[in-house]
């Protein structure tokens, strides 16, 4: 599986992004921004493109002349792309740090870049998972419905978790209030949003590999 | 040895069938796969490769079952599709680097040895490559991780003849020593008429017939006569072209009268492949 994660580090992604996280990370620097928005570039960029190179380099093809298994090549491809997710949450979440240092003071209609709003992002990044690769691995190569599906799930998750952290008086407080100085319950909702995004992502893989095996090439 | 082993494979499509695909492939040889385009070709050596499900039928690579030791095999087993590429921006090191991780019997000696033979660049991009060094780049990836069988699906499509016959010339050098064995498809039966040792025809999902070249080519005749002529062989012909001189037809060579007086030749691979074409055209 190393050399298939290899491969498409190699082949599949191109150089530049590998240095998007960083630049749409830096958009974490932009005072009072929707910061949903930033790991949302992957999903609108990235994966996109990540995904038409495959196809339009025959990849489907490439890797299934290999001596590798089909189980391998879904697993690989989900590690590259739970991977890129990692480092794109990654580094928004430390221009976060300096974003909090450079505005303490700041007022904040959408939800401020503290512990708890990285947890929302990777369930937001779980659903995306779960609805593109499940539907990917139908045909492996028709990449466009899974996009537009995905893209759609994370972004219905993004609005309603920000008009609900707006409207509730609890998740006001929670995102906005005394909760962000709340060091447990911060961390708490981190974890339980990297617990669903491993959930759901391995839920993805086990869906594409079923429905992978029976893909024909 | 067989170096390849197809038994009964069947495989059924809303608009086309495989039907009953049976051939060997004995060690050390060149067989030539034809068949007219769409007559399953490629969806045979999708099957040989794993890369469909198949209906029924089995297919054994050097004595062991695809279906069980699939990754092996694939270490044993190079691959080229013609008019097919991949990854054309990288360039060709960068390609072979990824490449080679696979394989467990990679041979970097032998890998340069074959791109110093083959006149290949490693800082080209695969984009720049000709057709014909296209397909040296992929026989010098399979025969570097030590492959004893190669599958080409139409590696000579789209060639020059300059570039066609010294690909043939290096079919013929790998074969030479008896461990490698080559399947080659293709519908430039010209191609075959020069390297292959055996024939495998398909036609309309079905195996027509596979043996020797020779034979093969002997097991029909041509026939040449008058109009008046025809109606003597007529139900006989496979199918036949009929002109202002006479006709023209494809006949079982046992079903030929030796002592009639039309005139009758062994077809070219072309020709039967024609007449067949031509006869499934008439049952449309």
């Amino acid at each position: 599986m190393y050399n298939l994660v290899m491969k498409d580090l190699k082949l599949g992604v191109h150089p530049a992004f590998f240095v998007m996280p960083l630049l749409t990370g830096a958009l974490m620097l932009i005072p009072g921004w929707i910061y949903f928005i930033v790991p949302l570039y992957f999903c609108w960029i990235t994966v996109p493109n990540m995904f038409g190179q495959y196809k339009a380099q025959n990849d489907l093809l490439f890797t299934s002349m290999m001596p590798v298994s089909k189980l391998d090549m879904v697993k690989a491809r989900v590690a590259v792309l739970a991977g890129l997710e990692i480092l794109h949450i990654g580094l928004a979440m430390i221009f976060g740090l300096f974003t909090n240092r450079l505005y303490p003071n700041m007022e904040y209609f959408f939800f401020p870049p503290h512990m708890g709003f990285w947890g929302l992002c990777f369930v937001m990044l779980a659903i995306f998972n779960l609805v593109l690769i499940s539907m990917y691995y139908k045909t492996a190569y028709k990449y466009g419905g899974a996009t537009v599906a995905s893209i759609t799930g994370a972004m219905l998750f993004a609005v309603t978790a920000q008009w609900l952290g707006i409207r509730s008086p609890l998740l006001l407080d929670i995102f906005y209030g005394d909760g962000i100085h709340n060091r447990g319950l911060q961390a708490s909702i981190l974890i339980g949003g990297i617990v669903i995004f491993i959930a759901f992502t391995y839920i993805a893989y086990r869906i594409a590999a079923r429905r992978f095996l029976r893909v024909e090439v | 040895m067989l170096a390849l082993d197809i038994r009964h494979l069947n495989k059924k499509y809303p608009n086309f069938q495989l039907k009953d695909v049976s051939f060997q492939l004995e060690k050390g040889y060149i067989m030539g796969f034809i068949g007219a385009n769409g007559a399953g070709k490629t969806t045979t050596i999708k099957s040989i490769l794993n890369m469909i499900h198949v209906d029924s039928g089995e297919v054994y690579v050097l004595g062991r079952s695809m279906a069980e030791h699939e990754l092996e095999l694939k270490q044993d087993t190079g691959y080229a599709f013609g008019g097919i590429d991949f990854y054309t921006h990288s360039r060709i090191r960068t390609l072979t680097s990824v490449i080679k991780k696979f394989y467990a019997n990679w041979d970097d000696d032998t890998y340069n040895s074959y791109l110093r033979r083959f006149k290949l660049d490693e800082n080209k991009k695969v984009a720049q490559l000709s057709t014909g060094m296209r397909v040296k780049y992929s026989l010098a990836l399979a025969l570097s991780h030590g492959a004893k069988l190669l599958i080409l699906d139409e590696p000579t499509s789209g060639l020059d003849p300059v570039a066609r016959d010294d690909l043939l010339d290096i079919f013929q050098e790998l074969v030479a020593g008896g461990e490698i064995s080559i399947l080659f498809s293709t519908h430039i039966t010209s191609d075959l008429e020069k390297v292959a040792d055996f024939i495998t025809f398909i036609e309309n999902g079905q195996v027509v017939r596979s043996c020797d070249k020779e034979q093969f080519k002997e097991s029909y005749l041509l026939l040449n006569g008058a109009a008046s002529q025809l109606p003597q062989v007529r139900k006989q012909l496979i199918a036949y072209k009929s002109n202002s001189f006479g006709f023209t037809g494809l006949i079982h060579a046992c079903d030929f009268d030796p002592s009639s007086d039309i005139k009758a030749a062994t077809p070219s691979l072309e020709e039967i492949m024609i007449y067949f074409a031509k006869k499934e055209d008439a049952h449309v």
